[in-house]
């Protein structure tokens, strides 16, 4: 039986003792079969290779390489880019249309997620690949709106193919495999060590023509995101936040630093065109559908109370002066008319 | 100053009684048992032995006894005394037995007739210095002794009343107990009340600013009995709240009092001023507490748990999220049926548990969850904080109530919230509405947009039909608060409010 060049870069990168850069040095020169025979010496077995390339081709994992046609486009004059790709979905999506990395803390405000969400879906409907970590928080809920919006998604994860993490977003990563791909540098059977969320993050800003950062602390972990991606030149945007809130601190400091504000996804295809990316024209945001103004008495009392932020129950007593039965009848009103809507106890305007 | 007899020695005495037989009671769990106490002294090496399966409180009656009746200036044997405990295949528990066995040897020496204690059974602890001393569970021993007459340390003959009337008696000490039993003097007269408020103070409501999410929801709570959850972060006056609700509740029926009272005096607690609870009683068990504290046990002296203590009453688990898993899933059965069964290898009780959950809980570990972006604590450390409420005991809860901390200015302001008086009189009268009404045959008698509205609710999965049932009995209740008999629009509106809640502990 003869193997596959692939099957023996596969086995090199499953090897413990050897981690990404070193793996570089090694395919840089050699074919990987000849760094294999170097590396493990001529009692390297070619049984063990061929049941490490059985199991990847089992588990439907395509693996690239760096120098190879199908290697992808963004990663070809980068000098930090890994040298094995491993790919479960459509490989083909990392290179089809521009590309916009959405990232952002793994515990987002109610603010966060439906920005998030909004900017994956009008970015998917736009044509444009939303790239992301599969994390909880920020990550998940760009995913969830860009899975079947339009364009491919795009995951980048840390550990290996064969066992998502976090598990809470199996069912999501099986459903961004499914739409576009997920790409990892760990082979099957690698398990999500802490040093290889790092590394995942440079892979996710080289595989964008954008950064967007939706939400983070001041010390986040989007930070490594954004470093990556600022060596690497890459246009970097944040959405901007309340300063009061702890997860905009760091999104807000970005945007002291030069980063540009993201208030819409329009503002991000502007970025994307001047990034050189080919893009459909950004169309001018859809004119608000003016909703009909609600009537008189106690729902206009309780209109006029609502904001656009989340508020609780008790303060929409206390400012509308009604008593509970009739403040909660007129806001499920509203919310059948669409004017209104419950967020776990608080309420919002629309 | 008690008349003391003269110390007197009675081995030269012939003995016309060598065995002498008393009624007594013992308690198990909550129950008691009759007991016969024989005592039987006859020639021999002076000894005392007292057999039957006595635990170690009454196996150190023998010090009690004899410390006591020499006290008392009675007369002791320098014989051979056996005392047995029948039927002597039961355990026999705590120092009730103390007083029989006393009895039992005055009889046996002659001191008193035997005649005399024949239409009689006694419990009570007894002091070194010859006085008669409080026993636990008095009324579960009133019941077992019956209908022999009853005579009981004087602090106590209140409390056996309440289930015998007329015929307990009671003395302060042994040597008063003697010369009674000789006909000497007539029954001594317990004392009379103290005349302290027979209702102990209960926090008002009227402390409580704002909050008119949780103030409804206690009244919803207290209107319907239904099990009250809220989730709010520190300060959100949780604790404060749930403190007040068993004011708002109507006093005790006399069949609840008794069931009350039974227990606690079962469980050894203190006893309110005239013997009988009037107010459902109020219990809030730390987050630390054990299985067996909580539901009732031991290893064979079975005692009521914090349950059984909260019968017909509200049992408050604070920090809800801190109490150990199974702990609260031993709650379960005891809420789906109002009795808990202790079972062990000596036996099985019955205690009653028809109590009124109310819990408090944060939104996830720091507690600042509900305020955007103030939460410090990762995804996973609140994905395992919500794993510890489980979905079966969190379905328990009729009202899932989400609290913020209360606006600064209604805190300020000094003005005083409504009392709890004028809230109860609105609970106590939907109650009574709910129990004039013929019990539906299909679920609450609900208006056609409200019923709409909750098929929407089912439709777009934001209820269960589980949900949609506790939905409609909390709808009914705040129906029967408005004094309306069809349960609107609004009233569905408030009832599904008053569980949004659940959002931050489902999932």
């Amino acid at each position: 039986m003869t193997l596959p060049e692939e099957a023996y870069a596969v086995a090199l990168a499953s090897m413990p003792s050897i981690g990404p850069a070193t793996l570089r040095e090694l395919l840089a020169d050699d074919a990987p079969s000849a760094a294999w025979t170097r590396t493990v010496g001529a009692s390297g077995s070619v049984r063990h290779v061929a049941r490490i390339w059985e199991r990847h081709t089992e588990l439907g994992i395509s693996v690239l390489m760096a120098g190879h046609p199908s290697w992808p486009a963004r990663l070809v004059d980068d000098p930090g880019a890994p040298a094995i790709v491993f790919c479960l979905g459509d490989p083909t999506a990392l290179d089809r249309v521009a590309t916009v990395a959405l990232v952002g803390t793994r515990a987002p405000t109610r603010y966060g997620i439906g920005v998030a969400a909004q900017l994956g879906a009008d970015l998917a409907a736009a044509g444009v690949s939303v790239v992301s970590g599969l994390a909880l928080g920020i990550d998940g809920a760009a995913h969830e709106g860009a899975c079947g919006a339009g364009a491919p998604p795009i995951g980048v994860v840390a550990g290996g193919l064969d066992d998502p993490y976090p598990r809470r977003h199996a069912r999501l990563w099986e459903r961004v495999a499914e739409h576009g791909v997920v790409v990892s540098e760990s082979p099957a059977g690698v398990r999500t060590e802490k040093w290889r969320f790092p590394v995942r993050n440079r892979l996710l800003a080289a595989l964008s023509d954008v950064v967007v950062v939706v939400e983070s602390r001041h010390h986040g972990g989007s930070r490594h995101t954004v470093d990556a991606a600022m060596a690497l030149g890459i246009a970097v945007g944040a959405v901007p936040g309340s300063i009061r809130s702890a997860t905009s601190e760091g999104t807000n400091a970005l945007l002291a630093d030069g980063a540009f504000p993201v208030c819409c996804a329009g503002d991000i295809l502007v970025a994307l065109s001047l990034a050189g990316a080919s893009v459909p024209a950004p169309s001018t945001p859809k004119a608000r559908t003016q909703r009909p103004e609600p009537g008189t008495g106690e729902d206009r009392r309780v209109y006029d109370a609502l904001s656009p932020d989340p508020t609780s129950l008790d303060e929409l007593a206390r400012l509308t002066g009604l008593d509970l039965p009739s403040l909660c009848g007129a806001l499920e009103r509203l919310a059948r008319a669409g004017q209104a809507v419950d967020t776990g106890g608080w309420w919002q305007r629309l | 100053m008690v008349a003391r007899f003269p110390a007197r020695v009675a081995w030269d005495r012939p003995f016309s009684v060598v065995l002498a037989a008393v009624a007594s009671a013992t308690l198990s769990g909550a129950v008691g048992r009759a007991v016969s106490v024989e005592v039987h002294v006859s020639n021999g090496l002076p000894g005392f032995t007292i057999v039957g399966l006595p635990d170690a409180a009454v196996r150190e009656a023998r010090d009690r006894v004899r410390a006591d009746v020499l006290s008392s200036g009675l007369s002791w044997p320098l014989r051979r005394v056996t005392v047995n405990l029948a039927p002597s295949g039961m355990r026999k528990g705590g120092a009730g037995l103390d007083l029989p066995i006393a009895v039992g040897l005055l009889v046996a020496t002659g001191e008193v007739d035997a005649a005399s204690t024949q239409a009689l059974a006694f419990c009570g602890e007894l002091g070194l210095n010859g006085s008669l001393r409080h026993v636990p569970g008095m009324i579960a021993l009133a019941d077992a002794t019956a209908p022999l007459g009853l005579v009981v340390p004087l602090c106590d003959v209140r409390e056996a009343a309440l289930v015998r009337g007329g015929d307990v008696h009671g003395a302060a000490t042994l040597g008063d107990l003697a010369r009674v039993l000789r006909g000497q003097a007539p029954w001594p007269e317990p004392p009379p009340p103290s005349g302290a408020p027979s209702t102990p103070h209960e926090p008002d409501l009227a402390d409580v600013r704002g909050q008119a999410v949780g103030r409804r929801a206690l009244e919803v709570a207290a209107a319907g009995r239904h099990h009250l959850l809220m989730i709010g972060p520190p300060g959100s006056g949780k604790t404060m709240l749930a403190g007040r609700l068993a004011g708002l509740l109507p006093p005790l029926t006399p069949d609840e009092a008794l069931t009350v009272t039974r227990i606690h005096s079962a469980a050894g607690c203190s006893l309110p001023d005239g013997a009988l609870f009037h107010r459902p009683p109020f219990r809030a068990p730390h987050h630390q507490a054990s299985i067996v504290s909580l539901v009732g046990g031991g290893s064979w002296s079975l005692r009521p748990g914090e349950v059984s203590l909260a019968t017909n009453g509200v049992l408050f688990l604070d920090e809800l999220g801190e109490f150990p898993v199974g702990a609260l899933e031993a709650l379960r059965q005891p809420l789906e049926e109002g009795v808990i069964r202790v079972s062990r290898a000596g036996g099985t009780v019955t205690f009653p548990a028809a109590f009124h959950l109310v819990a408090a809980m944060n939104p996830c570990p720091c507690g600042e969850g509900v305020y955007e972006g103030a939460c410090t604590c990762s995804a996973v450390a609140r994905a395992r904080y919500r794993r510890r409420i489980s979905a079966p005991l969190l379905d328990r809860f009729d009202l899932v109530v989400p609290l913020s901390r209360p606006d600064p200015d209604e805190l300020l302001s000094g003005v005083p919230g409504e009392p709890s008086t004028a809230v109860a009189v609105r609970v106590a009268a939907a109650r009574a509405r709910a129990a004039a009404r013929p019990a539906p045959e299909r679920g609450p008698d609900l208006a056609p947009d409200a019923e709409a509205l909750l098929g929407s609710k089912l439709r777009s999965g934001v209820l269960s039909a589980r949900g949609l049932h506790k939905v409609s009995q909390v709808g009914r209740t705040v129906a029967d608060l408005a004094g309306e008999d069809t349960v609107s629009f609004a009233h569905v509106a408030e009832a599904l409010s008053l569980r949004a809640g659940r959002a931050a502990v489902v999932p």
